[in-house]
């Protein structure tokens, strides 16, 4: 039964990057792939994984999500290989929290406070959404293949969020770790 | 509650949205040139039509980026959304 409990794990020690360019710009996309190893997802509402996650915030907006310690050289990485173009590199690691869920209820207990439509079939694997949970503004993925959920949040709203999901999780039997 | 279809988003609900006035008002190239009449109705005056209205909306939960909508006054049926001259991409 435990596996199919809904957990909630803040993830420690996590880095936040905030990237913003052109996406019609090849020579922007190119030099951002090359800093990064990774493409940077371009279709509305989408995050990328590899060895960072990278998600979609706007036509010409992502997030770089990655282990803390590793913040400084991608963001060094980015500014050197896309120096010369406009755009801007700010680490907002400070300012955000991201905590993982999974279980087979998250997607309804999301729905007791979030009006993004949460059925498989609409939110899939891979897809993102900033919008309001519980009237915080959040940034949702469905990371790892669809078994997980990545919640961002900013990081003094965390606390709330926590006892926003405790209680709203209680007919679901969330458990925290 | 309204959907309103933001152009890279697509439809979500009215709560992440903040609207913007009417659209396609223009900021007079030169202000000094204009007498204070001119100045006011650029601030000031809207065409408040009854029915079919242009007006600015941005996505201010989600991608928050600014965008147009056709929306009818009287029966809030939206008939479309647009992207903005300038594109908001970059
Ligand atoms: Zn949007």
């Amino acid at each position: 039964m435990s596996e199919q409990r809904t957990q909630v794990s803040i993830v420690p020690d996590t880095g936040f990057i905030n990237l913003r360019g052109d996406s019609q710009d090849a020579d922007f996309l190119n030099a951002a792939e090359a800093a990064t190893g990774q493409r940077l997802p371009v279709k509305a509402n989408t995050v990328s994984e590899g060895e960072l996650r990278v998600y979609w915030l706007g036509p010409d907006e992502w997030l770089l999500v990655c282990p803390a310690e590793k913040v400084a050289d991608v963001i060094s990485q980015l500014n050197e290989k896309l120096s010369g173009l406009h755009v801007a590199v700010n680490d907002i690691s400070g300012g955000n929290t991201s905590m993982h869920l999974s279980g087979e209820s998250v997607r309804a207990l999301f729905s007791k406070g979030c009006t993004l439509d949460f059925h498989p079939k609409v939110f899939k694997a891979g897809d993102c959404a900033q919008s309001g949970l519980a009237k915080a503004s959040v940034l949702i993925g469905l990371i790892e293949g669809g078994t997980t959920f990545e919640l961002i949040v900013r990081r003094s709203f965390a606390g709330y969020m926590l006892k926003w999901l405790r209680h709203a999780g209680r007919e679901y039997g969330i458990e925290f770790t | 509650m309204l959907l309103i279809e933001c152009p890279w988003c697509g439809e979500r609900a009215e709560t992440e949205f903040s609207y913007g006035g009417e659209a396609g008002i223009v900021r007079p190239a030169e202000p000094d040139a204009l007498s204070d009449a001119e100045w006011a109705d650029y601030l000031f005056n809207r065409t408040n039509p009854r029915g079919a209205h242009r007006e600015l909306w941005n996505h201010a939960q989600g991608c928050r980026r600014w965008f147009g909508v056709e929306r009818d006054t009287v029966s809030y049926k939206i008939s479309g959304s647009f992207k903005l001259p300038s594109g908001g991409e970059a």
